[in-house]
Order: C-alpha cells, then sequence, then structure tokens
C-alpha cells in the first residue's frame, strides 16, 4: 500500500477484501474503581477479555489512567445478578421476597444504585445460599433511608481484587504530567508573540 | 476525537407506527424530566437503531482518527511532544472502547460493529479520510479536529441515553488535554521561523474545508431529525454547531496572525451568527461515499490489524468465558 506513513507502506497486502472470519467473541467483564479511601467501589464500565487475569489489565488501562485511584475490582458479567429497575418513588427492595434460608453460605458484595443516570456503588457484604438469598438478607442488613433504584449482587469468589503488587500504575501516576492539560501553559509564549507582532 | 454531523438514516414515516403509545408517552416524559434512559428501560425502536448507529459511528471515528496522528508519532519533534502525542492517541483509542461498551448496551455486539466498519458498511468521521503531509497538519488536528469534537462531545453529554453520556463525561475530561496540547503546538508554530509559520498556514489551508464539512451538511439539506432532537440523541443542528466552533475557534486563529481560506468568512453582526463560503456538499458525499484521499488506507490498516491480530485472540480464547451484553 502506498501510504504517507513509512510503518503503513511497510505493511504486507492482505491482498483479500473478504469479510472478517467470524470469532468467538471474548467474555464481557464489569470493572469497579474505588477512587480514594474511604469511598465505596463504584461500577465503572466494561471491558472485553478472555479470563479474569486479562480482564483486570485491560481494566487498569481503560479506567484509570487519569482520576485517582487506589483500587479497582473487575468480575464477569454474568456473575452479577440484578434485580429489577424501579421508577418513581419505587423502592427495588420492595420487590425482594423473603428467601428460605440454605445452608452451603457464600460471600455476595453489594451494590446500590441510588440516582437514575448514577452508577452502582458497593455498599457491603453479605452471606447467603443463593442470589436471591443474597438480596433479601441485603434488604434486612445494608438498606439504609435513601431510596435504591437497583440492586446488584456478585459473589466475592468470582471477583478479582487489587493485590499489592498492581498498586504500582497508580503511584507512579503523578509522576506523568505530560497527560495533563496544566502541563501545557501557552500563555506566556503567547503573549509575547503578540506584543512582538504588534510592536512590527 | 469526534467528527460531528453523524449521517442519521432518514426517518421513514411509519417508524412509530407499533409503538405502544402508553409506554411512548412515558419514554417521552422521562426525557422531558431530564432524566437518562437505561439500557433495561423500555425505548422505542427507533430510538435504539439511531443510537447504535450514532454511538457506533462515534466509536469508529475515534479508532480511525488514531491513525492521521497515529502516523506522527515516531516523527513528532522531540522527545516531550512524542510522549505527548503518544498519550492523546492512546486516549482516543481508549474513547473508543468506552463508546463501543456503550454502544453494546443497546444489543449489538462489539464484533458486529468492527465487522460493519472494516466490510465499509458503518461511517465514521469524515475528515479522517484526508492525510497529514507534515507534522502541521497533525498539530492541527490536535487542536482544531478535537475542539470540534469537544463541542459534539459536550452538548452530545447532556443527551439522554445514559451510558452515552457516561462515556462521553470520561472522554470530556481527557480532551482537556488534548485542546490544550494541540494549542500549545501550534503556538510553538505561530511564534517559530517564518518557515514554522508557513508549514501552519498551509495546513490550515488544506483542513479547513473538511473541518468546515465535519458538522455535517447544512440544516437547509439535512435530513430531517426533529424527532431525534425531542428524544434527546441529537442535541443541536449541525450548523448550530458549526458556528459555536467558529465564535469559538475563528478569533483564537487569527490571533496567531494565520489567514482562513474563505474571503466570505465573518461574524454577522445582526444575525450574530457567522457567515462563510458554503462548503462544498457534493465532495463531502463523495469523501463519505468512500471516494477520498484516504479512505481505502484507513480501511486496510484496519482490515490488516484483524488479520494480523487473529491468531492472538485464537489463542487466548477460552470456552470459559462468554460474551454477554454489558449491564450499564
Ligand atoms: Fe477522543
Ligand atoms: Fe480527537
Ligand atoms: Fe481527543
Amino acid at each position: 500500500m502506498k501510504s504517507l506513513d513509512p510503518r503503513v507502506s511497510r505493511l504486507p497486502e492482505t491482498g483479500n477484501s473478504s469479510p472478517k472470519v467470524p470469532l468467538d467473541q471474548f467474555g464481557t467483564f464489569e470493572v469497579f474503581v474505588q477512587p480514594k479511601e474511604g469511598k465505596p467501589f463504584q461500577h465503572e464500565g466494561i471491558v472485553h477479555a478472555p479470563n479474569l487475569e486479562m480482564a483486570y489489565v485491560l481494566a487498569k488501562e481503560a479506567f484509570t489512567r487519569r482520576f485517582t485511584c487506589i483500587s479497582i475490582f473487575v468480575t464477569e458479567t454474568r456473575n452479577v445478578y440484578v434485580s429489577a429497575l424501579t421508577d418513581g418513588d419505587e423502592d427495588a427492595y420492595d420487590h425482594v421476597t423473603k428467601v428460605a434460608s440454605t445452608s452451603g453460605k457464600e460471600t455476595f458484595e453489594i451494590f446500590h444504585l441510588l440516582k437514575r443516570g448514577k452508577q452502582h456503588q458497593h455498599v457491603g457484604k453479605v452471606e447467603a445460599g443463593s442470589h436471591n438469598e443474597a438480596l433479601w438478607v441485603a434488604s434486612q442488613q445494608l438498606r439504609g433511608n435513601k431510596q435504591v433504584f437497583n440492586i446488584w449482587a456478585i459473589k466475592t469468589s468470582g471477583i478479582r481484587f487489587t493485590k499489592q503488587e498492581d498498586l504500582d500504575l497508580w503511584n507512579t501516576l503523578g509522576e506523568k504530567k505530560f497527560r495533563d492539560a496544566a502541563a501545557y501553559k501557552g500563555g506566556d509564549k503567547l503573549k509575547s508573540f503578540l506584543e512582538k507582532t504588534a510592536q512590527q | 476525537m469526534y467528527g460531528g454531523g453523524n449521517t442519521f438514516e432518514g426517518i421513514k414515516s411509519d417508524e412509530l407506527t407499533g409503538e405502544d403509545p402508553v409506554k411512548l408517552a412515558e419514554f417521552e416524559a422521562r426525557i422531558e424530566r431530564g432524566e437518562k434512559i437505561e439500557p433495561s428501560d423500555w425505548m422505542p425502536k427507533l430510538y435504539r437503531k439511531q443510537l447504535i448507529r450514532m454511538i457506533e459511528q462515534h466509536a469508529h471515528s475515534e479508532i480511525i482518527g488514531a491513525l492521521p496522528e497515529g502516523t506522527w508519532i515516531t516523527r513528532a519533534p522531540g522527545f516531550k511532544r512524542k510522549m505527548a502525542l503518544m498519550a492523546k492517541v492512546q486516549d482516543e483509542v481508549g474513547h473508543g472502547q468506552l463508546l463501543y461498551s456503550a454502544a453494546e448496551t443497546l444489543g449489538k455486539s462489539r464484533e458486529a460493529m468492527i465487522d460493519d466498519l472494516i466490510n465499509g458498511k458503518s461511517k465514521y468521521s469524515n475528515i479522517f479520510n484526508y492525510p497529514t503531509f507534515t507534522w502541521a497538519d497533525c498539530c492541527f488536528i490536535s487542536w482544531l479536529v478535537d475542539a470540534g469534537a469537544i463541542v459534539n462531545q459536550l452538548a452530545n453529554a447532556k443527551g439522554s441515553y445514559g451510558p452515552y453520556c457516561r462515556a462521553l463525561d470520561r472522554i470530556c475530561a481527557e480532551e482537556s488535554f488534548h485542546l490544550k496540547y494541540g494549542h500549545h503546538c501550534v503556538i510553538y508554530l505561530a511564534s517559530g521561523t517564518q518557515k514554522q509559520r508557513d508549514m501552519f498556514q498551509e495546513a490550515l489551508n488544506r483542513w479547513w474545508p473538511p473541518m468546515m464539512h465535519f458538522f455535517g451538511p447544512s440544516d437547509k439539506i439535512s435530513v430531517h431529525t426533529e424527532i431525534l432532537m425531542k428524544w434527546k440523541v441529537k442535541m443541536g443542528t449541525n450548523d448550530d454547531m458549526r458556528n459555536q466552533f467558529l465564535d469559538m475557534y475563528v478569533p483564537k486563529i487569527w490571533e496567531l496572525g494565520f489567514t482562513i481560506p474563505d474571503p466570505n468568512l465573518k461574524k454577522n453582526t445582526e444575525t450574530g451568527r457567522w457567515d462563510y463560503t458554503e462548503p462544498d456538499w457534493e465532495e463531502f458525499k463523495r469523501v463519505i461515499n468512500g471516494d477520498g484521499p484516504c479512505n481505502s488506507e484507513r480501511l486496510e490498516v484496519r482490515r490488516i490489524a484483524e488479520e494480523r491480530g487473529r491468531w492472538v485472540r485464537e489463542a487466548l480464547r477460552t470456552a470459559k468465558t462468554e460474551y454477554v451484553t454489558p449491564l450499564a
């Protein structure tokens, strides 16, 4: 291919314009970010990845390159158990019914959506035998006085948390000033240029 | 980076028939109240279709838009400029990721979107079909094409679809770096040698017509989008966006002593809007339909990347994870 870009000119021609071969897609993972000590983890978005570990790496790249962050966690989308989304002054917990307690308890992380248009925030953990039971236990233990529009429950065992050795990226964020708008103050240069041209 | 002037499909008069009138009224009332629509909410088919189209085009524009600037990373003047440009291009690709995710919540898979891009079915911002001959072209993009993108993105961030707005909030926060960096580059060229000044003036002359195209066809000839404005999918007319851009940036370009290659460009004191020579919309259509200087190169680069990366995806793929529509 003839291009102004030498790297493009060097590319091997594929010589075919046939449609891309269908490939099963990677899984979908939900990403949660904790901006500061004492602040809850908040849902930020998704990444696609072949496994949980790669999802964690990609989540760091996609969501934590700029803003202060001390920790993230990721889990597969299909691990997220979602309550009904409510409206008006209806609380999502009003739809949660009592579930008989079963044996074989596991830990679940519970998230609340407190405002439509915003994102889910982590509110705590519960012990339960199923997702449904987790919502019921949450209604007893974690329901505050604010209206909740939507509840998520995620098995703690399916989450990739941040480890000590992952922290480097965020510890060095402060050094990467060249990605801040504040590093590009052209005001002085502009001023002296304008003064010079005014004299001419 | 993002070209406005999305090519919305013409809306047929029967596209709203068959929608439940009660649900439609609730949906419109929610938007009217300024609430966001979330993926699990009921929405008209037309809303879903046009949003997918718009967000997908925006995502493709970020990915393709990384190419004309990316080509200058190795040749950027000095270490600092290289670092900055690398970070900017990385941001743009990241914006693509965020936007694909938002579009996916509406039910179109990312793979289908990539397929449509490399097969030429989906559009992306027309301006990236033009070449960056010199470093000054690259600076024009960083400053002014990004400025145009920001005008669009800030408006769209107030739209009605929750996941798109949240992606845009994150994107806009990074764009402030792009804009400042771009302006910084141009100030340095402007206050440099005569040769540097000439270089930017020439780039400006080349890029002005596509920059005017960037916001899409004039309101007089563009497809009717009243319903999309009512649903807060489209947040301003093409001419409004163009005018806002001219208001903000023409004075800054003139301040640096450059000329804009349009003898009719001036602010009309009566209307408060800018007068300009009507852009060549035939050229715009020709380029958007594939006949621009770089269309085939842009798509071919993506196609080659897709093919050369296939073995990696195949090696990594496991049956254990599964693609599902993202939640929010
Ligand atoms: Fe961007
Ligand atoms: Fe950009
Ligand atoms: Fe940008």
